[in-house]
């Protein structure tokens, strides 16, 4: 038998052809009818959940799939690193679970795709069931609907060493209050250590512009504001903070992560952070534990930030019903309370957060940062807008590098940000 | 149709079918996704939507991208800064433990080490090393100079990465020059000390020509994984790329480019074709030099 070049060539392109279909992704969403049995195998996938709440989503699953006979739950957990391109290569590749865990910022442009369901027409039923603020957190500017089920909230206070307060001379027991006394005491913390001890670790990300009061989007959702006059300010404040090494030098390069560090080892004196970290501090800081003080996050808009998460139906699952009642049963208020005794997370469910174990204090710092951070949550808003990408967030993040090291002007820098953000957004369409 | 005439009817088309398999792998692992990049260079596709053919445009907005100049000036740079490093030091390394003397496989053993370590780890270990409370800070505050912003500055950070680099290369090549020195003839060495040749002027007349086609080797090879150079700077200067982004490398900038929900796959993979066309042309220097040299 002799196969022919043609053939062969043929066969190898046969064999590659399907390839080429990946990424094809952009289909229309599908029915959003959501009725029918509820029954059949689906996939769940949590971001970096499986470490510490394994028992606690084995549960979950079981008795779902015990309120429901005939469904099974399959559970996929992914790291933390890099959440953002696995779910990407999935949705690309048409491999997407039927319910994701995702954030607001990982909806948008899954939702644009067609790939989240609307849940404003397959489960309008239970939106009453959520705060209004968290189940809007999914929303998109430019698109009708809703497509996540908020899921758990976070906020925290901002944690301070009151030893390194105690030796610039500053009252450690009189943390600033507002951004003018946080910039004083920064400054007069570099001063008086001879800038070995900086205040703050992290250049001002969109959630700092949005918590300071800088308008960061008009309302129609097409362009972004952060440039304007509020902005300018609070990069110039920075800019003396990053002259005077108030700001530490590191932190044009730094993560939540390594400024988080920082804080452990006492070479910064503040840091934000959550009712988790406390924790941390006890088992892995114990001198720093002791000097440990905790104040509320500064804002000039008296809203804190709030950090949403939620779960998204895929639009192109073929078992709606069974995804849908799945990711309203690991949202609804009794889950969602279980959920925040076992960790530092906050319900976004109605009502719960005035539950006794968000409302009564027992003495223990835990409880009063609970307690406190339950209360903002009421007014608390997520900052960052659903339509700000990655690159756009490496935008501002440069921008603001350029500004602190004095190769542009504040107002420069914050000009070519918004120029380059709003180029980005013209791009996803 | 007796047996021996199937036989050699079936032979022709035999090469082919042992080929077959992998034909497929390389089809469907290199050709597919080298040709689909080269396509999507003219298209305007993301992530999540399949795109349109744009022509150049891609290619002309990197003209006007300053991001792509960083990444094209670091890169470089970077082949500019380790590749003659990473061809001599590992020379001279593997000159000092190319001698049978006892133990001398620990010492070969220790300068591979760094070759097997994962990257992330050996990241990791520069990164406290370099901190400006790390080790070599404080060392350098011991001896009075004060600390250096190793990971704050522009220029330092890309010259820490270039070391990490280096450093981890040494191993890998340090192996390949001392199969060149096995084979170098013993007789030529003899011969250039009989006529009075010292060390040095052995090694510039004897090894260094005899082992000429390793050298042009290893500088082909490290001058190429240079240019496309990212874990490295990656750990060091962040996802960010150092500060403003000035460390950002070309591959450093395509997976930002690229990646992620709003990624724009088009763009990045005009980035990906400029990469491959000046590795080719760095290979190409590098051969076509050694060619000159020869004749």
């Amino acid at each position: 038998m002799r196969i022919s070049r043609r053939v062969l060539a043929a066969a190898a392109v046969i064999a590659v052809l399907p390839l080429s279909a990946c990424g094809s992704g952009g289909d229309d969403g599908g029915s959003a009818d959501a009725s029918g049995k509820i029954e059949g195998d689906i996939t769940f996938q949590t971001w970096n959940l499986r470490a510490n709440f394994k028992p606690y989503f084995e549960g979950l699953i079981a008795e779902f799939e015990k309120q429901y006979p005939g469904t099974d739950v399959k559970w996929i957990d992914q790291p933390a690193e890099g959440y953002a391109d696995k779910i990407s290569a999935d949705a690309a590749g048409g491999t997407l679970p039927d319910v994701v865990n995702v954030s607001p910022d990982l909806v948008a442009p899954l939702a644009k795709a067609g790939l989240a369901l609307d849940l404003d027409k397959a489960a309008r039923q239970y939106k009453k069931e959520y705060l209004p603020g968290a189940w809007a957190g999914h929303q998109i500017p430019g698109m009708s609907g809703t497509y996540a089920f908020p899921w758990y909230l976070n906020t925290g206070p901002l944690f301070y060493n009151k030893s390194l307060f105690d030796k610039a001379g500053l009252d450690p027991d009189q943390p600033p209050k507002t951004y003018d006394e946080l910039f004083t005491a920064a400054l007069r913390i570099a001063e008086k250590t001879d800038g070995e001890v900086a205040t703050l670790a992290n250049v001002p990300t969109i959630e700092d512009f949005g918590r300071y009061g800088v308008p960061l989007m008009n309302k129609e959702g097409t362009g972004f504001t952060f440039n304007d006059a509020k902005g300018v300010e609070l990069l110039t404040k920075y800019k003396e903070l990053y002259d005077a090494k108030a700001l530490d030098p590191q932190a044009l390069t730094a993560t939540p992560e390594s400024s988080g560090k920082k804080f452990l080892t006492g070479a910064v004196a503040m840091n934000p952070g959550s009712a988790l970290d406390l924790g941390n501090f006890k088992k892995q800081a114990p001198n720093l534990y002791k000097n440990i003080g905790i104040t509320d996050q500064i804002t000039s808009t008296g809203h804190v930030n709030m950090y949403v998460m939620g779960v998204m139906v895929n639009a192109q699952t073929e078992r709606k019903p069974a995804a849908v009642a799945f990711a309203h049963f690991v949202t609804d208020a009794e889950h969602q309370m279980s959920f925040a005794k076992q960790v530092a997370i906050f319900p976004s469910t109605a009502g719960s957060l005035d539950d006794p174990y968000f409302t009564q204090e027992d003495g223990t710092d835990e409880t009063r940062v609970r307690v406190a951070a339950a209360q903002s949550l009421k007014t608390a808003v997520n900052y960052t807008p659903v339509l700000f990408s990655e690159q756009m967030k490496t935008e501002l993040r440069n921008a603001v590098a350029r500004a602190l090291q004095g190769k542009e002007s504040p107002k420069e820098a914050l000009d070519n940000a918004v120029k380059a953000c709003d180029r980005l957004l013209q791009q996803q369409g | 149709m007796n047996g021996s005439t199937r036989v050699r009817r079936q032979l022709p088309s035999s090469p082919w079918l042992f080929a077959a398999p992998g034909l497929l792998v390389i089809g469907a692992f290199v050709l597919h996704p080298f040709v689909s990049t080269v396509v999507n260079a003219f298209t305007d596709r993301r992530t999540l939507v399949p795109g349109e053919f744009v022509g150049l445009d891609n290619f002309r907005e990197l003209i006007h991208d300053d991001m792509f100049w960083i990444g094209l000036r670091n890169s470089t740079l970077y082949v500019v800064g380790v590749v003659p490093a990473l061809v001599v030091l590992p020379l001279l390394l593997a000159l000092l433990v190319q001698k049978n003397i006892p133990g001398i496989t620990f010492f070969r053993s220790a300068f591979y080490t760094p070759v097997v370590a994962s990257i992330v780890v050996v990241g990791l270990i520069w990164v406290w090393l370099l901190d400006e409370r790390g080790l070599v800070n404080a060392l350098l505050e011991t001896v009075g100079v004060g600390r250096v912003g190793f990971l704050s500055d522009q220029w330092l950070l890309l010259l820490s990465a270039m070391t990490v680099t280096v450093w981890k290369g040494l191993g890998y090549y340090m192996i390949i020059y001392l199969a060149a020195l096995a084979n170098v003839p013993r007789e030529l060495h003899e011969a250039a000390a009989v006529d009075g040749a010292g060390p040095v002027r052995r090694f510039l007349a004897v090894t260094v020509p005899a082992v000429r086609s390793t050298m042009v080797l290893v500088a082909a090879l490290s001058s190429v994984a240079a240019f496309k150079v990212f874990s490295e700077v990656y750990l060091l200067a962040g996802p960010s790329g150092g500060p403003a982004g000035e460390d950002t490398t070309l591959v450093m900038l395509v997976q930002r480019t690229g990646t992620g929900l709003s990624g724009r796959v088009g763009y990045a993979s005009a980035i990906s074709v400029v990469v491959f066309v000046v590795t080719v042309a760095l290979m190409l220097l590098v051969l076509r030099a050694d060619r000159r040299e020869e004749s």
